[in-house]
């Protein structure tokens, strides 16, 4: 599988990157919760969640990549897999829509369903 | 080669500097600290060096990238019975990279190969107290042992003496 260029992992994950702070920033006007909170800068999308921990999700442009640090699985990097059009990780077997989605929805016992690609 | 980088001020990635309370856009930015736990890596990192890595009894890992900002060399020594009877590490980046590979290095000393394969990153930032955005330090530190083990196992030509059998 051809490895994306510059411009496309630019735009791919500024796409990803700005789906997912639209989409926390929203649910925390929903949930009206004081120690939740969402921020993106430089590439940088940190999200407290509630007592649960924070997440650092960030653009790794060196690799192309996209890190996520969850403070319920630790650490872990996605590749843009261009067949299945996510951010993948294959080490997990799993997209980073997945994890978040699943992890969230847990954490805050309600449905949450990332919506990046 | 690589030497071992103090940076005054710690770096992620490519996020830029993060530093003592400091004003962006007008709004402060909070102030963020390293644990004793890395400040003492950094100051006392334990096994810094290096061995001679064309020793058949010599595994190299050597993980990270200089574009990522961290780079990470760990060298283990391996005796007959697979243990490892010495480590060195030389590391290129942050404070908690520095931290997590050195700290490595301590737990992997004495070591069985095999037992050394078990380390997780999550054991590495607990005892550091590495904050959510430094886990990838502590990923890396598992990826360098596990790299400088497939190295040694490479080199032996997947010619393993069992581990000695427990009493």
């Amino acid at each position: 599988m051809a490895s994306l260029s510059d411009s496309e992992y630019h735009d791919r994950s500024s796409q990803a990157m700005d789906a997912l702070t639209e989409y926390f920033e929203d649910l925390g006007d929903e949930l009206e919760n004081d120690n939740y909170d969402v921020e993106y800068s430089s590439g940088v999308l940190t999200l407290k969640l509630a007592t649960h921990g924070t997440y650092v999700i960030n653009k790794q442009p060196p690799n192309k990549q996209i890190w996520l640090s969850s403070p319920f699985s630790g650490p872990e990097r996605y590749d843009y897999d261009q067949e299945k059009k996510t951010w993948f990780c294959r080490h997990k077997d799993e997209s980073l829509g997945t994890l978040l989605s699943r992890e969230v929805s847990e954490a805050l016992e309600t449905d949450v369903v990332v919506p990046i690609n | 080669m690589f030497s071992l980088a103090k940076q005054i001020t710690p770096r992620i990635s490519t996020l830029g500097r993060l530093q003592q309370p400091s004003m962006k856009l007008g709004r402060a930015v909070g102030a963020r600290f390293y644990h004793e736990k890395v400040i003492d890596h950094y100051e006392n990192p334990r096994n810094m060096g290096s061995l001679d890595k064309h020793d058949p009894t010599v595994g190299t890992g050597l993980v990270g990238a200089p574009a990522c900002g961290d780079v990470m060399r760990l060298q283990i020594k391996v005796d007959d019975d697979n243990n490892i009877v010495d480590v060195k590490f030389k590391t290129f980046g942050c404070g908690s990279a520095i931290a997590s590979s050195s700290y490595i290095t301590e737990r992997v000393r004495g070591m069985n190969i095999e037992e050394a394969l078990k380390i997780k990153n999550t054991d590495i930032a607990k005892e550091l107290c590495l904050p959510p955005v430094k886990l990838h330090c502590s990923m890396l530190a598992e990826d360098a042992i596990k790299s400088a083990i497939k190295d040694f196992r490479t080199k032996r030509g997947g010619e393993l003496r069992s581990a000695p059998a427990s009493a």
